[in-house]
């Protein structure tokens, strides 16, 4: 029997080796794609770049895009190096405390990517050939202490989408008003049909959410501007309306919401058990390919306080530049490059999603629309833009707060008046 | 001459003898120095850390114990701190209730000699043979509310309201993982049992029954007692698992704990502070999670000590 003990112990051991020995041999594989790259530089002609993201699906459009960077530029290699969404920042930090890191940085928007920046991790690219094609509240997304950190790459909407057939099937129109919107909710869910696919078992989900319905609510741009003027804030009658309304709209989610999370809800929609889902962009190109056939467009989301219907819209992500590169003539030349129309149009058609860099068709109807649509309703993701800091941040905060509310255990009240706590530990208006 | 030559011939084997001593103490080099480099130099790194000031990912003022401090007095860092403390003492208790109580019952049959032993023996640790990473998306399929298998089960079999959110109920979602860990963790528990039964000499044993002690009896006065050294090492082997509960939580739940922070574990808010938390978007808070760090080494520390002494002092010699 201790024989069999120490054959077991022996397995195990030999397991774990080799669980070490796939490790290793990871690192290994980079270190010695590194050394590629050092090798490459002492050749002299050839240079590497290499372009860290946390857009893994995103690689087959970039591999395009660098090659359409070549026709120009062939001399510079670039090699786009993505890290799962979740573990980037960690990856990054640890990276870029020991001086190494990737040349081209992709940075979160707002104050968190600007974190690098402040930490010195950043080249200013205000003398950039081209970055002064962008708008001023979308350069805003990467500009620290008035210097810019980052060329804007894209810009992300949050809205309603819709099932066109299942719309139809039904005898529904997109909502013009909020109780039109409600109409719509009970009609589908007297009709078997569950009107909103959204989960509550992820936190992000939830401020994403409430970054589409508030707005409807607490009077999207006014309020917005009152807030960060520090003359309202989250305790106010209008911010708490939009956290009940939140509430409200749990009578139209799935079953069983609290355990569903991205997948869930994604499949509950491209499955067309679901109607409506209230989410991102950058789910368009992920909705085709799941089901080529689903017809579904978008509303922007209807006022409840007679205002305009509003689009939530934001940078995502921005490109910057490595202090410590190695290649930063050749990184900026490919930085440049990011900011021509020739580079958004590619990046509009490959991955469906609208270029920061202003007026540019993008060759895809409803992406066309949306970008519209955008311009013309525009109201920011209060949360992500203005309210991302602090520990844990304050759009952390509302995604636990409201977890906490669809499970009972706070009231729409308290989850703003822990918001207002939180963000008093940073925001400077709130502290006068 | 010929004398000196053999005295000569004696130093030098002397000295060979001498050399192979010194030279044996050279071996465990390499490993001492990846010991040094992956868990000595972390470990002071951490302290260290945890008594700055950080922007960001920049180190700034020494600030002494201030980040302890805050994390035991500023909200939301204290209430954190003591609901995942919390979890992790359910953690551990349920475990040491299910997984090592199953597991010595388990081991007992195994040890009676029931037909298929060895079968059962291996299909017990199979599970621990999977990466925890597996282990965590498999139950999380299994769990999942809507398409699950477990719901789909007890909607089959007509106890739809048995089927709940499993892992999205902050009444179930704790519970859930335990048990799931303590699936994970049940064949290594047997084998520690199982080997702590068969030291037991037989003839001990026997000389019991002969005595007349059976069933209850015998395991309560005859067994238990001999195997308080097996119990002693899966108590400490538990109680560290369970304060360092992480993988599972972080594939089940992500890092922020969830739902509503009921999975949260000590380890997951160490990760969260130090790393960014939802989304991985999340800025970091290094030096108060270097605190934290800290503060979870010394409670596994001086707790695992404790256990020791109490549990060494009941070990029976044989």
């Amino acid at each position: 029997m201790k024989r069999m003990l120490g054959l077991f112990l022996g397995v195990v051991m030999v397991l774990s080796l080799v669980l070490a020995g796939c490790s290793s041999s990871e690192t290994n594989s980079n270190a010695s794609g590194n050394e590629g790259d050092n090798g490459s530089d002492s050749g002299g002609d050839k240079v590497t770049l290499t372009m860290g993201s946390w857009r893994t699906e995103d690689k087959a459009a970039y591999e395009k895009i660098i090659k359409a960077f070549n026709e120009e530029y062939p001399d510079i290699n670039v090699e786009f190096k993505p890290s799962k969404n979740t573990e980037y920042n960690t990856i990054l930090n640890t990276a870029l405390q020991s001086g190494e890191g990737p040349d081209i940085i992709q940075l979160r928007p707002y104050a968190p990517g600007m974190e690098l920046a402040k930490a010195g991790y950043l080249e200013p690219l205000d003398d950039l050939n081209g970055i002064d094609v962008f708008a001023d509240d979308v350069i805003a997304a990467a500009k620290s202490e008035d210097k810019i950190y980052g060329v804007p790459l894209s810009l992300n909407s949050a809205q309603m989408f819709y099932n066109k057939k299942i719309f139809e099937e039904h005898g529904l129109k997109e909502p013009k008003t909020w109780d039109e919107f409600i109409e719509i909710n009970e009609k589908l869910k007297k009709e078997g049909v569950t009107p909103i696919a959204l989960g509550t078992k992820e936190g992000w989900l939830l401020s994403l959410g409430h970054s589409i319905v508030g707005p409807a609510h607490y009077g999207a741009n006014e309020f917005v501007d009152q807030i960060t003027a520090g003359e309202k804030n989250f305790t106010s009658d209008e911010f708490v309306s939009s956290i009940k309304a939140m509430d409200e709209l749990k009578k139209y989610f799935p079953d069983n919401y609290e355990g569903l999370g991205m997948e869930d809800i994604r499949t509950l929609f491209f499955t067309e058990q679901a109607a409506m889902f209230p989410l991102g962009s950058w789910e368009i190109e992920v909705l085709r390919e799941m089901n080529p056939d689903l017809d579904f467009g978008f509303f922007p989301m209807p006022s409840a306080v007679g205002k305009e219907p509003t689009m939530t819209t934001w940078v995502d992500g921005s490109y910057g530049l490595n202090v410590n590169s190695e290649h930063k003539e050749e990184a900026k030349k490919f930085l440049e490059f990011m900011t021509t129309e020739k580079f958004a149009k590619l990046f509009a058609s490959e991955l469906s999603r609208i270029p920061a860099v202003p007026g540019v068709e993008t060759g895809d109807e409803l992406v066309t629309a949306m970008a519209e649509a955008s311009n013309q309703y525009s109201t920011p993701y209060l949360m992500l833009v203005h309210f991302n800091e602090g520990n844990p941040t304050t759009k952390a905060t509302l995604e636990t707060e409201l977890q906490g509310m669809y499970l009972g255990k706070v009231k729409p009240e308290e989850v703003a008046k822990k918001l207002q706590e939180n963000a008093e530990t940073y925001y400077e208006p709130f502290q006068k | 001459m010929e004398l000196e030559s053999k005295v000569n011939i004696q130093t030098k084997s002397k000295q060979k003898k001498d050399w192979k001593k010194w030279v044996i103490h050279l071996f465990p080099i390499p490993a001492l120095a990846i010991y040094i480099l992956f868990i000595i130099y972390p470990l002071f790194a951490a302290f260290s850390y945890s008594l700055y000031d950080w922007q960001g990912i920049k180190r700034g003022a020494f600030i002494g114990i201030e980040n302890f401090i805050s994390l035991f007095t500023t909200e939301p860092f204290n209430s954190m701190f003591w609901n995942a403390f919390q979890n992790n003492i359910w953690y551990f208790l349920l475990e040491m209730v299910v997984q090592n109580g199953i597991a010595f019952m388990l081991a007992y049959v195994i040890y009676k000699k029931i037909r298929f032993a060895e079968f059962f023996k291996v299909a017990y640790f199979l599970p621990r043979l999977l990466s925890v990473i597996i282990v965590g998306f498999l139950w999380k399929l299994i769990l999942n509310p809507n398409f699950g298998a477990l719901n789909v089960f007890l909607n089959k079999i007509g106890l739809e309201s048995w089927a709940k959110p499993w892992l999205g109920d902050p009444d179930t979602a704790l519970i859930s993982i335990i048990l799931v860990n303590s699936w994970f963790g049940l064949g290594f528990a047997v084998l520690i049992f199982l080997a702590g039964l068969q030291g037991i000499p037989g003839d001990l044993i026997e000389a019991a029954r002969l005595d007349g002690a059976t069933g209850p009896k015998l395991i309560r006065k005859i067994i238990l007692p001999l195997m308080v050294p097996s119990i002693t090492i899966m108590t400490v082997l538990t109680f560290i698992h369970a304060f360092e509960a992480f993988e599972l939580v972080y594939a089940m739940e992500g890092s922020m704990g969830e739902p509503y922070y009921s999975t949260d574990t000590l380890a997951v808010y160490f990760y969260r502070l130090a790393f960014g938390g939802s989304g991985g978007a999340d800025s970091v808070a290094i030096g108060l999670g270097s605190a934290l760090a800290v503060v979870l080494f010394f409670i596994i520390a001086s707790i695992s000590a404790l256990f020791l002494l109490v549990l060494r002092k009941r070990e029976v010699e044989m």
